[in-house]
């Protein structure tokens, strides 16, 4: 008795502190409403963390402002895949670039069922399909541009190419491939998948727009002795026409986009930057800052000018996403997947 | 009196359930000459929780490694990439980086990364591995926030001409070798060990794809490990003594890729040399130390895409002196000062970097008359190159009543410097970083019998609190990524423990049971964004614990043992996790004399029997049900009369 007593005290206490425990178990996330709506929208493409195969697509409808967190998911009863890189609508179905897993995925756009699988890729980066059934595919780490088939939805070709490429763009039967390593833009007959002229940017070139003027713009981030910048090229004389660059610091310019109307030019550099084509300097200041925030993602809805901006946080949490009117008031936001990285609008 | 510890220490060998009835005569036995000689943090950190390791259950995990021993046997929760891959840990709410392991009193993370990878520690590199819980900076310096590993080698004297050799295979191609061998009369002690591992862990594992259940195997994941560990020891003479430890380790691992990816080939090389010494000497009232430590460690790693090689290699030297006085029966005084110089180079940082740290440390023990209450206070002062970190206390009491209980208390200040990557990685590396700093404090509750007839128990519950500011988290500043100074982590959490044991006639029986509550959430918003305010950081269990029964019958000895690791969040808005899971496992050996000072034992065990399909880390599958056999020889020619127990050799001489 005398020893129930002295453990009494203990007991007492360990339940107390038991009572002050929190229940660790998550609140399971809503299920999705399976597929987007038949109206406009925008497809937000969520990287996730680097081996971590949580990769998924967002779609924000813009007629009822209704978000899906992930459509691939319960569509196909598995997670997508490790990075999503990109995404490109084509002749009625969407291409979706998971990079750490090596493949696109091919799903319907409104359902997001997958139909097919191209795969046989080390690192790709973005599809761009280039007539004839033929779309080339940016392969990072590949040493070369994939040639994918698409009636049989398999890899036909490589075209050579040293260092890592990134954006692509299709103009006047030639694709413009930017070289990020090399600092150089690749320019393929799409007809014959050779590589028939190289431009020189600045290291670091990872995006590109055409504009209204027929010209190429490509957004550089600099490195190894030449400076950040803009570039803009002729695509006739496949020449640099000219370059606005920026002072080297902690941002550089990346994520380069182009309204509707393709007179005015948006990218990241931390804030927003906007420039319209006919300036001849580049902007000093941020169009929008980004005031704490870690912009990671940028799009420019082709119709309205609407800026989508994605926040990725702290890059381990959900991503938020922005929208602000052409004129740079803020409209509002919403939640998506894990890391947003760009925006595809239909 | 030293003839009696090494009874002692056989007695624990063959019945590891008597080592908390021992450890109480071992306290008061090591109290009067043996304290002095204790390492600094059991002597000089009263009122933490601490936890030794008993002799069985490091004898079973001799061919394992650290990762493996500290996941089954402490409440740290060890993150693991998977059989053999890297393992780090998570104590009481802490980073990878907040753990400190110390071989022989000096810390074994890496300069760089401020990570040691427990799956390249043999499991036989110490001969004692203890436990010591919350933050002990003020002893240990920079790094040991959350908790301590202290591991021990050892070398005794008058043991004789020993040696060893076993061997085990197991599933996935796990095939191990070790063989040792060591002499010492009274003045002289030398030890040498080697050991192998290599393994296919070419295990199966689930993996969901388009709704339903497939079963994969695991590629790219062999391994082959191997080392030497030596060590020596001289008693210049009866106040003298010299220790030197040696252990050299060399580690090729391939990197499995995870399920979501598609083939990998990266693979990646460890080899490191690392040696410590210790000078002793022992006066009527004063013990010095003259200890140094040098450090080479080095990595390759082949990557995707990658033409050659990333390396990496940091050389460290460290050197320390101490004093330790009595004054009296009631105090104790220790100061001392150290010095850590390293210098690295690595394919991130371009050029050589270096570090040069600099301590002064003081520390003082008051034992009442009757031993019933002890209280300790330490500080320590470290510059960084010259710059000074926070100033760093811990001051601590534990009291005994109504005979079976201690009451414990202990609070410090903590600190981690920034790693050289930190530092210096291009990109992002950040010059200005300035040192994680905080505060801790532990409220502990231990009840402690002994029975006459064998019959021990023992139950013990901690609450703890910290909190610490200027968190360093790697985040995007533009193009790259950079380290800042950005959060601030609060961690608190309960543990308990219990064992139990039995005697009837020649059996022995002995539960346990430990559990774990850590709650660990960031106070500080890092963007503008940020939902990770008030929520559980990333890979820091909640909820853990384990059970363990154990029964011992003339030479045979079974193990049973359980453990839960419960909801891990894998991002930081804790809407990602990954799923709790429980893991038991068994084993049975079987122990027989062959031959005069020989002994044989046999080792069989089972792990994840229940065969449950989980990940520690995202994507990273670990094995399911596999076995493993073993077998050891262990020799033992004493020098003259004196116990004829092979095993004895293994113990660290106090003397």
């Amino acid at each position: 008795m005398n020893n129930v007593k002295r453990v009494f005290p203990f007991l007492l206490a360990t339940l107390l502190i038991l009572a002050g425990c929190k229940k660790d178990k998550p609140e399971e996330p809503l299920p999705g409403t399976g597929g987007t709506g038949a109206g406009r929208g925008v497809y937000i493409t969520n990287e996730g963390n680097f081996q971590w195969g949580n990769a998924t697509v967002s779609y924000y409808d813009i007629a009822t402002g209704m978000v899906t967190e992930d459509l691939f998911q319960p569509a196909n009863g598995a997670p997508m895949g490790d990075v999503c890189q990109s995404m490109y609508l084509h002749d009625g179905k969407a291409y979706v670039v998971v990079n750490n897993s090596g493949k696109v995925v091919v799903v319907d756009p409104s359902t997001f069922v997958q139909s097919a699988v191209i795969t046989g890729f080390q690192s790709p980066r973005y599809f761009l399909p280039v007539g004839n059934g033929k779309a080339y595919v940016t392969d990072y780490y590949a040493g070369s541009i994939a040639v994918v088939d698409l009636a049989t939805n398999s890899i036909s070709g490589q075209i050579p190419s040293s260092g890592t490429t990134q954006e692509l763009l299709l103009h006047g039967g030639k694709a413009y491939v930017t070289n990020e390593t090399r600092g150089e833009v690749h320019v393929i007959d799409v007809a014959t998948d050779a590589l028939v002229d190289t431009i020189v940017v600045s290291k670091g070139a990872n995006s590109i727009v055409q504009d209204a003027a027929g010209k190429l713009w490509v957004a550089c981030s600099g490195g190894g002795g030449t400076p950040p910048a803009l570039v803009r090229i002729d695509p006739l004389a496949n020449a640099v026409e000219a370059t606005f660059p920026f002072a080297a610091g902690a941002a550089n310019p990346w994520r380069l986009c182009i309204n509707g109307e393709g007179d005015k030019l948006y990218f990241l550099k931390g804030g927003v930057y906007r420039m319209a084509i006919g300036d001849t300097v580049a902007p000093a200041s941020a169009f929008i800052p980004a005031d704490g925030r870690n912009l990671y993602a940028l799009g420019i809805d082709p119709e309205d000018g609407t800026i989508f901006l994605g926040d990725a946080v702290d890059y381990v949490q959900q991503g938020v996403i922005y929208r602000y009117g052409p004129g740079g008031n803020e409209l509002g936001t919403f939640q998506v997947g894990t890391i947003p990285g760009s925006f595809c609008f239909r | 009196m030293m003839h009696v510890r090494v009874r002692l220490l056989v007695g624990l060998l063959l019945y590891p359930g008597l080592a908390l009835q021992a450890q109480d005569m071992l306290d008061s036995l090591q109290l009067d000459a043996v304290t002095i000689s204790a390492s600094r943090g059991v002597l000089f950190d009263a009122g933490v929780k601490v936890q030794a390791i008993d002799s069985a259950t490091l004898a079973r995990y001799r061919d394992r490694d650290l990762g493996e021993l500290l996941r089954d046997a402490s409440p740290v929760f060890v993150k693991s990439y998977g059989m053999g891959s890297l393992a780090t840990t998570s104590f009481r709410g802490g980073g990878a980086s907040h753990t400190a392991v110390l071989w022989n009193g000096f810390n074994l993370g890496s300069p760089q990364n401020g990570q040691l990878d427990l799956s390249l520690v043999p499991g036989g590199l110490a001969d004692e591995v203890t436990v010591q819980y919350g933050g002990s900076a003020a002893l240990w310096g920079s790094g040991a926030v959350g908790g301590a590993v202290l591991l021990r080698s050892g070398t005794s004297f008058g043991g004789g001409l020993s040696a060893e050799a076993g061997a085990s295979f197991g599933s996935f191609g796990d095939l191990r070798q070790q063989a040792g061998a060591g002499y010492s009369n009274d003045r002289l002690a030398f030890t040498v060990r080697g050991y192998r591992a290599e393994a296919e862990n070419d295990f199966p594992y689930q993996v969901r794809l388009n709704g339903s259940d497939a079963e994969r195997r695991q590629q790219n994941a062999g391994l082959l490990v191997q080392g030497l560990v030596a060590g020596t020891a001289w008693r210049i003479n009866p106040r003298q003594q010299l220790k030197v430890d040696a252990w050299f380790a060399d580690a090729e691992r391939q990197v499995p890729p995870t399920p979501v990816q598609g083939a990998g080939s990266d693979h990646q090389h460890d080899r490191a040399l690392r040696a410590t010494s210790e000078w002793r000497r022992t006066g009527n009232k004063a013990t010095s130390f003259v200890r140094g430590a040098w450090f080479d460690e080095e990595l390759w790693w082949y990557g995707q895409g990658a033409d050659s090689a990333a390396y990496s290699r940091a050389r460290t030297a460290i050197a320390e002196g101490e004093m330790r006085m009595r004054a009296g029966e009631r105090h104790l005084f220790g100061a001392g000062l150290h010095g850590t110089y390293t210098a690295a180079g690595s394919d991130g940082y371009r050029e050589g970097r270096s570090q040069d740290r600099g301590a002064l440390f003081a520390s003082y023990r008051f034992r009442s008359i009757g031993r019933r209450f002890l209280a300790t206070a330490a500080v320590r002062q470290e510059w960084a190159d010259g710059v000074p970190v926070p100033f760093t206390w811990s001051l601590g009491g534990e009291y005994r009543f109504l005979r079976l209980f201690t009451a414990k208390a202990n609070a410090s200040r903590l600190y981690r410097l920034p790693t050289l990557n930190d530092l210096y990685w291009i990109p992002g590396g950040n010059p200005e970083l300035l040192a994680e700093q905080g505060y801790a404090g532990e409220l502990g509750l231990l009840a402690r019998h002994a029975g006459r007839k064998g019959t021990t128990l023992e139950a013990g519950i901690t609450g703890y609190r910290r909190v610490m500011d200027n968190w360093i988290i790697w985040l995007p500043a533009g193009n790259y990524w950079s380290p800042q100074n950005l959060m601030e982590v609060w961690s608190r959490g309960i543990e308990f423990h219990g064992e139990a044991g039995w005697r009837m006639g020649r059996t022995r029986a002995t539960v346990g049971v430990m559990t774990s509550y850590a709650r660990s959430t960031n106070e500080r918003p890092k963007t503008a964004n940020d939902a990770s305010v008030g929520k559980q950081l990333i890979y820091v269990p909640m909820y853990s614990g384990g059970a363990r029964a154990g029964m011992e019958w003339r030479s045979w000895c079974a193990e049973l043992d359980a453990h839960y690791t419960g909801y891990r969040y894998i991002s930081t808005d804790n809407r990602q996790f990954l799923d709790p899971y429980t893991l038991v496992g068994a084993s049975l050996s079987w122990r027989i004399r062959a031959g005069r000072g020989c002994m044989l034992s046999v080792l069989l065990q089972g792990a994840n029997l229940l065969d449950a399909s989980y990940q520690v880390m995202l994507n990273r599958p670990m094995p399911p049900r596999h076995f493993r056999a073993g077998i050891r020889m262990q020799f033992n020619q004493p020098r003259r009369a004196g116990p004829a127990e092979p095993a004895a050799h293994a113990q660290t001489a106090d003397e």
